[in-house]
């Protein structure tokens, strides 16, 4: 009887320490980056926020998988900024290194690439920095986005925006990009639907060396809002060359560019009074974790979160963060819970409505004193607009 | 409006010509096809960058680190890698596709280097960005310095090539490489001269970039493009042509922008380029038999 007591105990001992090895066991969360490559740039804002979110979980204990919590470890490649080595590289995190979870890729196309791996492997995963119509396209069942920036509901509320300033004409610059393309359509039907003239209209390569003709064009014409609608690298030279040729509408909307941490380190106090793309600000106090985040942000990195990519990806963790919570790590029962379920993040609540972003209004940020803050639509603004400098 | 665009053409150009001179430099007298030629122009904006940043003095004194830098990697790279290589008959009959190939790779590594060093992050600092009104355009200080300085450079050049005795050499080796080893130039002498002359240039081109645009570690393989096209206008291994070249690219694209539209810019460039290559592959500037 003793010895059958002492095996039990023995045999109680080993199990508690196969429990506790299982307990520390990391949960594996793989995604890609542009690491190299023309994306590149684009890429440190993302890999911060997945990061800050890491070395949080891990400092509070582990992530909650259904009441056990795990350390968190990621499993990340560098995709060069091609969205199909993206595919390739989810297909390997699924396929060969058996990743428990997954976070986003970097843009647009690469979202798309990857969401036929994940639909084949029925392995569900929270989308970030995409923003596309094309998304609405998508078929619902593995993939969802938590933006609220679709070019379709930013060009109907752009045009009330610039209604609501007394606006009764603009010019438009626009990148020969996808994504500015498929915003200028949307932007031009909404102006037409508000009774808004376009007195100067050009688009341009990404590859423009100089905006001289341009904006000396646009200026001609005397609008009273500027529409630049940019991407990255041209939003720094349309910046520089506006403010050289003098061209200081009293309105002026940029579209992407203005969000991101470099844009202001660059311009500082010439940025304010700048309209951009954004559905998040740190000031929204209806939003208990956005001020949160952007402080732990700062102190981590040193200097402020972009406004669009930053956020997204660290809005992507807190919903897949609170979904393993409840439904673990059974991809099937992570897929209900996605759908279905509202999180709670520094964006606000979040519900999905198939793949796109039910809750969150399609909004507008002003930088105003070093701090983007939410001018529309009003309902959710955190400062009124001001006028540009 | 057309002093705007004169002013705008001038600083494009004067930048173009001077990145193609380096290009051209390395080209005509070893026939390297340096495909990283950007990636030293981007080292020398970075140089300044940081200079800028971490000391506060001016970018204008940051070119006294980026060229010798530039022009240290240069001879490293010589050292390390082409002097050996050119000892090679298999390496000299196709040197310029091994060259590119050496080039192609090294590019590769000093982006990616400087990516994992510094970030992929765009990066900028202001100065000089005041307007001022000149010749009836108004214009940022800092595009003038450029422009002054570029232009300063490439006049430079010209005079360089035309009356110093190492001008003439280089010249010479340009035109006739064996005959200018028969009648006594040094010529892996002068290879190493215009190799770091070649990466000083770019360097020094880095550093007044700087000074108007935002750097990032891709940023150097448009300037490649645009050197590339600069140096087929004035003619492969024509140093004075390929100053011409780069202006009149300024030119083309400022003007071309301004008279159709901004989409038409690589249409009328390219299109230019192929023309150029088809109807007169020794340049504009350049006769079918003499370079320089």
């Amino acid at each position: 009887m003793r010895k059958l007591v002492i095996a039990a105990m023995a045999s109680g001992l080993a199990f508690a320490n196969v429990n506790s090895v299982q307990a520390a066991d990391p949960v594996r969360i793989g995604f890609s980056l542009p690491l190299t490559g023309i994306f590149a740039p684009a890429a440190p804002s993302q890999k911060n926020a997945y990061e800050l979110w890491r070395d949080q979980i891990n400092a509070s204990g582990g992530l909650d998988i259904a009441g056990t919590k795990r350390p968190v470890e990621f499993v990340s490649y560098d995709d060069q900024s091609d969205p199909g080595q993206a595919a390739k590289i989810y297909e390997k995190l699924i396929v060969e290194d058996k990743v428990d979870l997954l976070l986003g890729p970097w843009g647009t196309p690469a979202h798309v690439a990857v969401a036929g791996v994940l639909e084949r492997h029925k392995f569900p995963m929270v989308g970030d920095t995409a923003a596309s119509v094309l998304l609405r396209g998508m078929k619902p069942g593995y993939i969802w986005f938590p933006t609220s920036a679709l070019p379709d509901e930013m060009g109907k509320q752009l045009p009330l925006m610039l209604k609501s300033l007394g606006v009764k004409t603009v010019s438009i610059t626009t990148a020969q990009h996808p994504f500015a393309l498929e915003n200028k359509k949307f932007i031009v039907e909404g102006l037409k639907a508000n009774g808004i003239g376009i007195v100067s209209d050009a688009d341009y390569p990404l590859d423009i060396r100089d905006m001289t003709a341009l904006i000396s064009t646009a200026k001609a014409a005397h609008p009273d809002a500027e529409l630049s609608l940019s991407m990255t690298g041209d939003s720094v030279l349309y910046m520089r060359q506006s403010k050289e040729l003098g061209f200081t509408p009293k309105v002026q909307y940029m579209l992407v560019g203005p969000a991101a941490t470099f844009f202001t380190k660059i311009f500082g106090e010439q940025v304010d009074g700048l309209l951009t793309m954004g559905h998040w600000s740190p000031s929204q106090k209806a939003w208990p974790k956005a001020k949160p985040f952007f402080d732990a942000y700062v102190a981590k990195y040193n200097e402020p979160p972009d406004y669009l990519d930053s956020e997204l990806s660290y809005e992507a963790c807190e919903i897949l963060q609170q979904a393993v919570a409840n439904a673990g790590l059974d991809h099937e029962k992570l897929r209900k819970t996605f759908a279905t379920e509202t999180f709670d993040t520094i964006d606000g609540p979040v519900k999905f409505d198939g793949v796109v972003n039910a809750t969150t209004p399609t909004m507008f940020l002003q930088y105003q004193k070093g701090v983007y803050e939410i001018v529309w639509p009003k309902e959710q603004a955190t400062a009124a607009i001001i006028d540009r400098k | 409006m057309s002093s705007q665009l004169v002013i705008a053409a001038l600083v494009s150009g004067s930048i173009y010509a001077l990145i193609a001179l380096g290009l051209n430099l390395i080209y005509g007298t070893m026939r390297l096809l340096n495909v990283a030629h950007g990636d030293f122009v981007m080292i020398g904006a970075y140089c300044a960058y940081w200079c800028v940043k971490l000391t506060g003095v001016s970018p204008l004194l940051a070119m006294l680190v980026a060229i010798p830098l530039t022009a240290g990697i240069g001879v490293v790279l010589y050292f390390g890698i082409f002097r050996m290589a050119m000892r090679s008959r298999e390496f000299v009959e196709r040197i310029e596709a091994n060259s590119l190939l050496i080039f192609f790779g090294t590019s590769v590594i000093v982006e990616n280097l400087t990516a994992l060093a510094f970030t992929p992050n765009q990066r900028g600092y202001r100065y000089q960005d005041g307007i001022v009104e000149f010749l009836g355009a108004v214009v940022p200080v800092n595009k003038l310095i450029v422009l002054a300085i570029a232009a300063a450079v490439c006049i430079g050049a010209v005079v360089f090539f035309r009356i110093s005795t190492l001008g003439l050499a280089i010249k010479a080796l340009i035109q006739q490489r064996e005959a200018s080893a028969l009648v006594g130039i040094p010529v892996a002498r002068i290879d190493l001269i215009c190799f770091c002359l070649g990466f000083a240039v770019a360097g020094l081109a880095g550093v007044l970039i700087s000074m108007t645009e935002e750097i990032s570690p891709f940023m150097g393989f448009p300037f490649t493009v645009v050197a590339f096209v600069v140096v087929i206008l004035g003619g492969l291994g024509n140093v004075t042509g390929s100053l011409f070249g780069g202006l009149l690219l300024g030119v083309l694209e400022t003007f071309g922008v301004a008279l159709t539209a901004p989409s038409y810019r690589s249409i009328m460039i390219y299109a230019v380029f192929i023309a150029v290559l088809i109807f007169r592959p020794q340049g504009l500037f350049g006769s079918a038999r003499a370079r320089t």
